[in-house]
């Protein structure tokens, strides 16, 4: 088995085991929240699948950076894989999120709060970036339209962030978040094993997805040749 | 100099050629101010709370239609290699058809802001106020949407993929600042009350005319 191939087993394996502890200890480990009781439990998923958003995103435009400097396509496959990957991360983060702010906080949504924002921003120029892909037909074309507005979404995080503090200034609103922080023994160590385990199961399917990505190319190569 | 003069000229004569084009724009503005008017006919129309998002959707939305043949045409009409090989630097397309949008963007904005006031009945705010926000709102908007048209020229849906790219870029950015500004503007405020939006939207405008000048050779050699 090649290098690659081992490695990316390694992860697999090392991310399966760390997922099935993450589970066991956010789920019968930790004992439930003071005051927000078992409900509490769903944050342990929901902040790993945001730091996972996070890093995904910046692992794209890393990539697609490198991309624009090389013109190597192997680079625009780690940035369309970690995008991929970042939409269900980023996804998961924005369903969870609203299940336990019905049961806290009584509503789904609050419009006030800078951080539901800027996953809310990130998320869509994510699914924007994908859709751009969807609709261009050339591989090259595709991979440098991509690699260009993912650094115009790069650019938009910050510039978000500072108009929503302008916002904010003027529209004062509590800070909702407050009322989580009051921490349990034992919500530490879970969380940190459960962002560990997201961290690896993200590597894991970004090397899967590379991996398919590289037999894409290699196949549309191949049917090139037998067309000659 | 010479080159982005030649390219605003020749893109101001294309649009003006073709009057269809403009009339279309216009009469597009006017019909979401008219679909406006009647989904708020039930409302209190002196109150100003649906003043600025009136006026600002009316103009995203009619300003990004503008937007999106800018750089479509010259595929349409296998313009685009000639363009390429011109001895200009690429850059020099990019702010000729920029300024070019922005003239045409600003002209439909009077024409909307006019409408504006004959639809809805409010008395005339501070107008060096709202003149800066639509100003340096649209100075960042078609800056960004240049940009964006030119990707999705290249795109299939060329038309759909320019809103579709454009929005989440807008959204938190540009279509709040100069929405809450404006708002503010007709709640009475002036060119003080709002210095921190307006400097937020002129770096806005400053941060995309700078990436649409560095990155323009990517996308149209893409």
């Amino acid at each position: 088995m090649e290098l690659f191939g081992r490695i990316r087993l390694a992860f697999i394996l090392i991310s399966a085991v760390l997922v099935l502890n993450g589970i066991f200890l956010a789920m019968i480990w930790v004992p439930p929240h003071e005051t927000m009781g078992d409900v509490q439990r769903i944050f342990y998923f929901h902040v790993a699948s945001a730091w996972i958003a996070y890093v995904a995103f910046i692992v794209t435009f890393a990539t697609s950076i490198v991309y624009m400097k090389t013109k190597d396509l192997k680079w625009d496959n780690w940035a369309v894989s970690s995008a991929e990957i970042g939409v269900v991360f980023t996804t998961l983060a924005i369903l969870t999120g609203p299940m336990w702010a019905r049961a806290i906080w009584g509503e789904f949504w609050r419009w006030e709060d800078l951080k539901l924002l800027m996953t809310l921003v990130l998320w869509l120029v994510f699914i924007a970036y994908l859709a751009l892909r969807a609709n261009v037909q050339s591989r090259r074309s595709k991979a440098t339209l991509a690699a260009v507005f993912s650094v115009i979404g790069m650019l938009c995080i910050p510039l978000s962030f500072a108009a929503n503090r302008i916002w904010t200034q003027s529209h004062p609103t509590v800070i909702a978040s407050d009322q989580g922080e009051i921490v349990t023994s034992g919500m530490v160590p879970a969380l940190i094993v459960a962002v560990f385990a997201m961290t690896f199961l993200y590597i894991a399917l970004l090397l899967l997805r590379v991996g398919a990505a590289k037999l894409q190319d290699r196949a549309d190569e191949l049917k090139l040749k037998v067309g000659d | 100099m010479g080159a982005v003069g030649a390219i605003f000229q020749k893109e101001l004569r294309v649009e003006f050629r073709n009057k269809q084009t403009i009339v279309t724009y216009l009469l597009l503005a006017f019909l979401i101010l008219t679909s406006f008017r009647f989904a708020f006919s039930s409302f209190d129309k002196t109150a100003t709370e649906i003043a600025a998002p009136v006026l600002w959707i009316t103009i995203f939305f009619a300003g990004m239609f503008s937007l999106t043949p800018i750089y479509k045409r010259e595929v349409d009409e296998s313009t685009k290699e000639g363009l390429l090989l011109a001895p200009i630097p690429h850059s020099a397309v990019y702010v000729g058809k920029l300024l070019a949008s922005l003239l045409v963007v600003f002209g439909l904005e009077l024409f909307t802001l006019m409408l504006f006031f004959v639809f809805f009945p409010y008395d005339l705010p501070n107008m060096a106020a709202l003149m800066t926000v639509l100003v340096l709102g649209t100075l960042g908007f078609v800056a960004l949407g240049s940009i964006i048209s030119a990707i999705s020229s290249q795109l299939s849906q060329a038309g759909v993929m320019l809103m579709v790219l454009t929005i989440p870029v807008l959204l938190f950015t540009v279509v709040l600042s100069a929405v809450s500004a404006t708002s503010e503007i007709f709640g009475g405020a002036g060119l003080d009350d709002i210095n921190q939006e307006v400097r937020f939207l002129a770096v806005f405008a400053l941060v995309f005319i700078a990436t649409g000048y560095l990155l323009i050779d990517f996308i149209l050699e893409a």
